[in-house]
């Protein structure tokens, strides 16, 4: 994201001119912007969706604070994200490293590798689950053919796999994408560097913690705030897979949120913790970028 | 590091690289292709013989797929859906990106930070009290609850990228035609789409992609079986027939397949997009 902001001098100047962007502005004010601005309203009511909402102050709020399922979502949240920078953003890299060739054949790995990427969650969500499946998945019939079927487990369905499983599964759906970013960048660093490096004698290894790595940090800090920020609203596969089962084990805010809306009618509550969950993701976005930004400017 | 020695054999490192590379993106790929092998398959064989081919390729099991799940009526609502929700999109955000890049006035920075609220913030974050707007509004249960909400929750991420390629590209050709006597309408037709349209191809890819695949809008905006895009429907499908293994594979199969030979076929597209405008 860094700028291009050296704008040459505009083509036109003029009030009319605000009309190319009017269209898009109506629509993300009507849509985008009047629910977020909403939601701060809602939050502070107590409203089932029918009836008039009844102003109850921080009411929703406290119990956000004490609601244990709640809070607990968060934690399954984070490690979900410190999961999605292992399984996605650092293998994502791994693999650009990996299949950064021209000789034939590389092409359509990268193809393949990233194809993932372009089903729905829900389609990848299904397929896993059947993967996943203790009876007839294919994870427990690869473990039984190879001699491990000790090892075979009820993946989804107990606690202390469902939320690796789910993270996993999220790597195989996204590591593709960010491969596709690293891949790119690993183009364009020329490759005289690294022709000086191996005339110096450094090894692979060398060459990647000293050159690669160095010159895609600009890349990575992107990759971490995609990964962020994406992570934090995760929904989709999370109630594809488990919907927050078992017992609480998978629950992040998105599901929970719903689920309380949705499920228990109770509105209000649900605005409330979204507007919690809006606040978090800025926050941590702008901390982050912040951060990174400090990095940037340390580095050159 | 190998167009170095475009010409020469392959040395060991390089043959490693290539099985490496080979045995992970076969492992990665593996689940879909079983997926597609299920689909042919009875219940019995799927659980007794997983790795097998089938012995009998059961295209039956495709036709009740599809005639049990309706999913020709999915189809046709995402594709109604998707279509008109990414035309809306690129063209606005088109306009919108030519403004921010091309054009002076009055809020053009604050409109242009407004917009990119949206990329910080994840669509669950407003979708309840999206959800009531919509219902005030009486578009609850139609398309336009999924058409409006999907382009402007796109919008955000295709001005970005579609300003940055404006950024990238001098405005030599507009000045040129300005300096002709065109007015502004004139120049962003006739000038600034033709030479901006490879992004803007690149932006109708990657919305179509973000638009068919969209869950959770889907999800609580429609609540009538025939108005379900395919996301949803795959899920209520999973739900009613999760043990007709083979009935969910198929469906699984058709939902899929063409999103994959979709990708395959504009894959330069997908790709080269990606790395042009996302990421520098």
């Amino acid at each position: 994201m860094s700028g291009r902001e050296d704008r040459t001098a505009p083509v036109s100047t003029g009030a009319a001119n605000v009309l190319f962007v009017v269209p898009a502005m109506l629509l993300f004010a009507a849509f985008v912007l009047y629910p977020m601005v909403s939601a701060f309203y809602y939050a502070f009511t107590r409203w089932d969706g029918f009836t008039t909402p009844v102003w109850v102050g921080l009411a929703n709020f406290q119990r956000a604070f004490a609601d244990s399922v709640h809070l607990m979502s968060y934690v399954h949240v984070v490690l979900y994200i410190l999961g999605t920078l292992v399984f996605e953003v650092s293998f994502g890299l791994a693999v650009a490293v990996l299949l950064n060739s021209d000789r034939k054949g590389f092409a359509l790995m990268r193809g393949f590798f990233f194809s993932p990427v372009v089903l729905s969650m829900s389609a990848a969500g299904v397929l896993w689950a059947f993967v996943l499946d203790y009876r007839s998945g294919l994870l427990n019939a690869v473990l039984r053919a190879l001699g491990a079927g000790d090892l075979a487990q009820p993946w989804l369905s107990q606690p202390g796999t469902a939320l690796i499983a789910i993270i996993i599964v999220s790597g195989w759906k996204y590591a593709g994408f960010y491969m596709v970013i690293f891949f790119a960048a690993l183009r364009r660093i020329p490759r005289n560097i690294y022709e000086a490096a191996v005339l110096d004698g450094a090894g692979p290894f060398t060459q990647f913690f000293s050159i690669t790595l160095p010159l895609l940090r600009s890349n990575f800090l992107v990759a971490v705030l995609i990964a962020i920020t994406g992570g934090f609203a995760g929904f989709d596969l999370f109630f594809t897979m488990t919907n927050g089962g078992p017992f609480s084990a998978t629950e992040v805010p998105a599901t929970w949120i719903m689920k309380q809306a949705f499920d228990q009618n109770q509105l209000s509550y649900g605005i409330a913790l979204t507007v919690i969950l809006m606040v978090v993701v800025i926050v941590v976005s702008l901390i982050y970028l912040r951060f990174s930004e400090r990095l940037s400017v340390a580095r050159y | 590091m190998s167009r170095v020695i475009e010409r020469r054999r392959r040395s060991a490192g390089e043959w490693v690289q290539f099985a490496a590379g080979a045995v992970l993106v076969a492992v990665m790929f593996y689940p879909t292709v079983w997926m597609v092998l299920s689909g042919f398959k009875s219940n019995r064989e799927i659980f007794r013989t997983p790795f097998a081919l089938p012995s009998v390729w059961r295209w039956e099991n495709f036709l009740k797929a599809w005639d049990v799940g309706g999913l020709g009526q999915l189809y046709f609502n995402s594709l109604l859906v998707t279509f008109v929700a990414v035309t809306l999109c690129v063209g606005f955000a088109t306009a919108a990106a030519f403004a921010f890049s091309r054009l002076e006035f009055p809020g053009r920075r604050l409109c242009y930070r407004v917009l990119l609220i949206g990329l910080l913030l994840p669509p669950p974050t407003v979708a309840i009290p999206l959800f009531t707007e919509l219902k005030a509004l009486g578009l609850l249960n139609t398309p336009w609850a999924l058409i409006l909400p999907g382009a402007a929750w796109s919008l955000s991420l295709t001005v970005f990228l579609m300003r940055a390629y404006f950024n990238s590209v001098r405005p030599d050709m507009e000045e040129a035609a300005r300096i002709d006597g065109a007015n502004v309408w004139q120049i962003f037709w006739r000038v600034s789409v033709p030479m901006v349209w490879p992004a803007m191809l690149t932006m109708i890819v990657l919305n179509t992609i973000n638009i068919w695949n969209e869950l959770l809008f889907a999800l609580l905006f429609i609540v009538d079986e025939d108005k379900r895009t395919l996301p949803v429907g795959l899920i209520r499908f999973y739900g009613y027939h999760s043990t007709d293994y083979s009935l969910v594979f198929a469906a699984l199969t058709i939902t899929t397949v063409p999103v994959l030979l979709f990708y395959f076929l504009l894959q330069k597209q997908v790709i080269a997009g990606l790395t042009a405008t996302a990421m520098d």
